[in-house]
């Protein structure tokens, strides 16, 4: 390889990699803590006449790599993290939010629900972009264990070429997925009926 | 003529280069001229007042946008505070069981699907310099038992010009993006609020 072609071929990788910053940005995104209560989850919980119940140890489940719960990529090369540390704990967030809002929360309950990240992905492929969120919860009540189910919910919508739009929509539709998922769980009879009064 | 990678690369590294340093391409918003803003003198005070729980959530097509609605919650919860409408505002359930949700949609104007219902000349037919947003703004008021739901909707729009673009027809300029935001928000807002206050069931 002469001195030239290695020239060309230096220059070619970096042309690349400055056009594909300039069409995509790689950055990292915090993603913040749950602030306001999903309406349709204050709904159901309002309909389901519950007694009123507090948030246990949410953490990433075992046997997951570490990294689930503290990074989110297939975006691009740019990636999401939670501000408070953990996807695990913004899930407790959510609940937390909801239930607070449906005048569910209290921190004197015996009733504790608890959980685990099972899932976490986004995919802001060109075409299609994906995303999934689930965990493993349990309810104890006095102690005693009368919920125990995985729940996962997922998303898909259409994603750009364009990086500039195609990310805050991956990023808008992975978040999304924390309320989904809350919804998903409340709505869940095994769920009503573990925090029925 | 031989294709030169050379040549190419540091052709457009240099143009990235120039874009990027010089931010020659500029952009200016406008927020549509449409909905006035009413002022919280005209809105009807409910008797006797009471206390209200309120949910605000921001929406982009549809999907709940929780970095936005962080952003702008607080703004939402002052201005209903200061509407006077009700005693005091909270994110927790209230006395008398009032509540109120507050939610605003960002669609995109070119979008057929969404953009329907907009009043503006520009709603589909928007040139390939001038960028509509459109947003779509509800209250749900749940007045204190026994009353029945008041639903209120109404639509705004802003739009950003990109590069030397003359200013859409019946909107106003904004200095920046965050004041077009602001400008829209308590505009939206204080229609739904006089809209929610002048109906009937309100109480």
């Amino acid at each position: 390889m002469t001195i030239h072609s290695k020239l060309s071929t230096s220059l070619r990788l970096a042309s690349v990699a400055v056009v594909s910053l300039a069409l995509f940005g790689c950055a990292t995104v915090k993603m913040p803590v749950p602030t306001s209560a999903s309406a349709d989850n204050l709904s159901t919980l309002k309909a389901a006449n519950l007694a009123p119940a507090k948030a246990g140890t949410f953490v990433l489940a075992a046997g997951k790599p570490a990294a689930m719960d503290s990074t989110l990529d297939g975006l691009r090369g740019s990636s999401v993290e939670p501000s408070n540390g953990s996807f695990a704990k913004t899930l407790r967030e959510e609940l937390v939010v909801d239930l607070k809002a449906a005048g569910l929360y209290d921190d004197a309950s015996d009733i504790v629900i608890a959980g685990q990240l099972t899932d976490s992905m986004v995919d802001a492929a060109i075409g299609t972009g994906t995303g999934k969120l689930g965990a493993h919860f349990t309810v104890t009540r006095d102690g005693k264990s009368v919920f125990d189910k995985t729940v996962t919910v997922d998303a898909t919508w259409d994603s750009s070429f364009v990086g500039a739009i195609a990310l805050p929509a991956a990023i808008n539709q992975y978040t999304a997925l924390y309320k989904t998922l809350a919804g998903k769980l409340f709505a869940d009879a095994d769920f009503q009926k573990a925090l029925a009064k | 003529m031989i294709f030169n990678w050379r040549r190419w690369a540091l052709g457009v590294a240099g143009l990235v280069a120039a874009a990027t340093m010089t931010g020659c391409v500029s952009m200016k918003p406008y927020v549509s001229a449409n909905l006035k803003e009413v002022p919280p003198s005209e809105f009807v005070k409910p008797n006797p007042s009471h206390p209200v729980q309120l949910l605000f959530n921001f929406q982009t097509k549809g999907v709940d946008n929780a970095r936005v609605t962080a952003a702008l919650k607080a703004r939402v919860v002052d201005q209903v505070a200061a509407s006077n409408l009700f005693d005091s505002v909270s994110d927790a359930p209230v006395a008398g069981g009032a509540l109120l949700i507050v939610t605003v949609n960002n669609v995109a104007l070119d979008d057929h699907e969404f953009a329907k219902g907009f009043a503006t000349g520009l709603t589909l037919g928007l040139a390939g310099s001038v960028a509509g947003d459109g947003y779509i703004a509800t209250a749900r008021y749940t007045p204190p038992a026994p009353a029945s739901l008041i639903t209120k909707e109404v639509r705004h729009s802003i739009y950003t010009t990109i590069g030397n673009h003359a200013p859409p027809p019946n909107a106003v300029a904004a200095a920046t993006m965050d004041e077009a935001a602001t400008t829209m928000l308590h505009q939206a807002v204080s229609n739904l609020l006089n809209d929610v206050s002048h109906d009937p069931s309100f109480k």
